[in-house]
């Protein structure tokens, strides 16, 4: 975890009253004149300034409706989901980590190149074909970079979720400059640089066996080893529109919560099952095999 | 901003202007230093026309101020329409195109009508500075492919190796007037080393054409010559053996430098008997010249003839003798 900022209490520029500042805020509202503050906080190196963001460019009608849409497929969970969902939605700067490095990966395999042979069996008349596979052994080295490996630096939102609503267009980066958040909550990272490149270097050499695979040549591979090192890493902070609810039904039952990537729409969630909808859906079935079962007898 | 001569520090590509990122490998490219904060700034970011607080805006796709709806404007990558930067200069002027396309004419050989040179009426002899892309490139390129050399049981072997490749001077052309053929035949005649910058008087000598490319469209249309090209020198003497298959490669760029170059040419229209022919000089070389023709009928009907008769005449004799 990165080392806790401080509560800021800052006056309003506008009105002079006086505005707390959470810990892992970047932006504030005062609540007497709404006026939107933006805070920058010197640098460190777990709370480093952001580099580029992507400004939102789905607005809170469309994010809702997404939701919305999204849930009418989901038809086993709580009807008071939708409802809630469209009042309590919020527009998030999500800090994240873009992560580039050269790669290198060493690997071994066995490659399988298929050719045809004619079987020879005295017991059918004209002679067969048969498809085979001779394997044979190589190993190799793969050079290349990776380009665009996006990581959360917040607590709040875990690298899974973050995964689940990507991919954000890279191209729509613009520098950073504290107008871009002005009336917007914006995080400051919650997570270390560390763990956050953890995180980076797990992604890439997850995908570094696929790469691989994709790259080998003959017509089947098996057992394929990787030995991946990275090169020349460099981290960059970058903040990411996130529109995010979060709904408790019950203070007992666990949080809901809804994700939608403020680009592109893309919406991820967890949603519960309607234990009601399950109940009323078993007792159908059970009284319909009940009712078959006697027509059954009675004939 | 970034000044045009920063280099990547991971892969030494030089960034471009307005670049966020580095084209080849995605390291940041170099902000303008900012003063380290000693302490917590709190801003309240106002609208420079009424004063009121400005927010970013979703529609606007920038900061807005709500009351009168000016907008901040955004540091955004830019993407900018390519421009020839460097010009090679025509050596070869005029009267010397004109001459030397005279010259061609007379000296097609016997198919060609016998009147080309005295009926073929010149249209038109335009200066034009055609352009096109030139890169150098230091790659380290992996590759893999099934071939024949070591092949046992199976007509393919596997293959895999990392070779270094200096590729330097590589033109992709992008002209749309001149077709690749013709590029590709004139390239050998320019002299690259004598490439200076553009100047504004350029134009009046000659027109030059425009890219009709952005910049992040061109990268990748470099970036497609360099792995066609980067394929065929590992197809000629990289890879064991004579055929291949499956050819896989990745290439790690380090040092691309890609200029936008002009390059000078004549382009020559000419009529003979309500017919329009096009002809190409190169701007550097007279003898490099390349177009089309018309072929004589007549004088080719007049040799198939002659052919036919000869070999009856042959026959002929042959048939006399043996008999």
């Amino acid at each position: 975890m990165a080392e806790p900022a401080q509560q800021l209490e800052i006056a309003c520029s506008s009105c002079g009253a006086a505005i707390l500042v959470e810990p892992l805020l970047r932006t504030a509202r005062c609540p007497y004149c709404d006026s939107p503050s933006v805070v920058n906080r010197p640098a460190t190196i777990d709370r480093p300034d952001p580099l580029c963001a992507i400004g939102f460019t789905v607005d809170r009608r469309r994010a809702t409706e997404a939701i919305r849409s999204w849930l009418r497929g989901k038809w086993l969970a709580p009807s008071g989901l939708r409802r809630a969902a469209a009042e309590r939605v919020q527009g998030i700067y999500l800090p994240a980590y873009l992560y580039s490095a050269a790669v290198d990966i060493e690997y071994s395999t066995t490659v399988g190149e298929a050719y045809e042979r004619t079987k020879v069996d005295l017991s059918s008349k004209p002679l067969r074909r048969v498809r085979e596979i001779e394997y044979r052994h190589l190993a190799g080295r793969h050079a290349s970079y990776v380009t665009d490996t996006v990581v959360t630096a917040s607590r709040g939102l875990p690298n899974a979720e973050l995964e689940a609503i990507e991919p954000f267009d890279l191209a729509a980066l613009v520098r950073y400059t504290p107008a871009l958040l002005s009336g917007w909550i914006a995080e400051e990272p919650s997570l270390t640089r560390e763990d956050c490149l953890r995180l980076a270097r797990e992604e890439v050499q997850q995908r570094a066996v696929g790469t691989i695979e994709g790259f080998l040549p003959g017509d089947t591979h098996r057992s394929t080893s990787c030995h991946t090192s990275l090169r020349d890493e460099s981290t960059d902070l970058i903040l990411l529109p996130v529109w995010v609810v979060a709904l408790r039904n019950h203070p007992r039952k666990p949080l809901v919560r809804f994700v939608v990537n403020g680009q592109t729409g893309k919406v991820w969630g967890a949603t519960p099952l309607s234990w009601p909808k399950l109940a009323l859906i078993a007792a159908a079935i059970a009284g319909l095999t009940g009712l078959l079962v006697l027509v059954g007898r009675l004939l | 901003m970034t000044a045009p001569a920063d280099l990547c520090r991971r892969c030494s590509s030089p960034f471009e202007d307005g670049d966020l990122r580095c084209a080849v490998c995605g390291h940041a490219a170099p902000a303008a230093v900012r003063d380290d904060l000693p302490e917590v700034t709190v801003e309240v970011l106002r609208c420079e026309g009424c004063g009121a607080a400005v927010a970013y805006s979703v529609t606007a796709r920038a900061p807005q101020c709500a009351f009168c709806g000016s907008i901040v404007r955004l540091e955004v990558p830019e993407d900018p329409l390519e421009q020839a930067g460097l010009i090679l200069p025509f050596t070869v002027g005029r009267s010397r195109a004109e001459e030397s396309f005279r010259q061609w004419q007379g000296g097609l050989g016997w198919f060609r009508p016998p009147d080309l040179r005295s009926a073929s009426r010149l249209e038109s002899l335009r200066a034009l500075w055609w352009v096109g892309w030139v890169f150098d490139v230091h790659a380290l390129v992996s590759w893999t492919a099934d071939s024949d050399a070591g092949a046992a049981r199976a007509d393919w072997a596997p293959h895999a190796g990392q070779t270094e490749l200096g590729l330097d001077g590589i033109v992709v052309s992008a002209s749309r007037g001149l077709t690749a053929r013709e590029t590709s035949r004139l390239l050998p005649s320019y002299d690259l080393g004598s490439a200076r910058e553009r100047e504004p008087g350029d134009e009046a000598e000659a027109v030059v054409e425009q890219f009709e490319l952005r910049r992040a469209a061109a990268r990748r249309q470099v970036r497609s010559e360099l792995e066609r090209l980067v394929a065929e020198r590992l197809r000629n003497g990289v890879i064991p053996g004579r055929r291949f298959r499956n050819l896989h490669t990745s290439v790690l760029a380090r040092r691309l430098v890609t200029r936008r170059l002009a390059f000078p040419a004549w382009v020559i229209a000419y009529r003979y008997r309500g017919t329009l022919y096009r002809c190409v000089l190169s701007g550097q070389d007279a003898a490099c010249l390349l177009g089309d023709a018309p072929i004589s009928a007549a004088r080719v009907l007049l040799a198939v003839l002659g052919a036919v008769l000869g070999i009856l005449g042959l026959v002929g004799l042959l048939s006399a003798i043996a008999s």
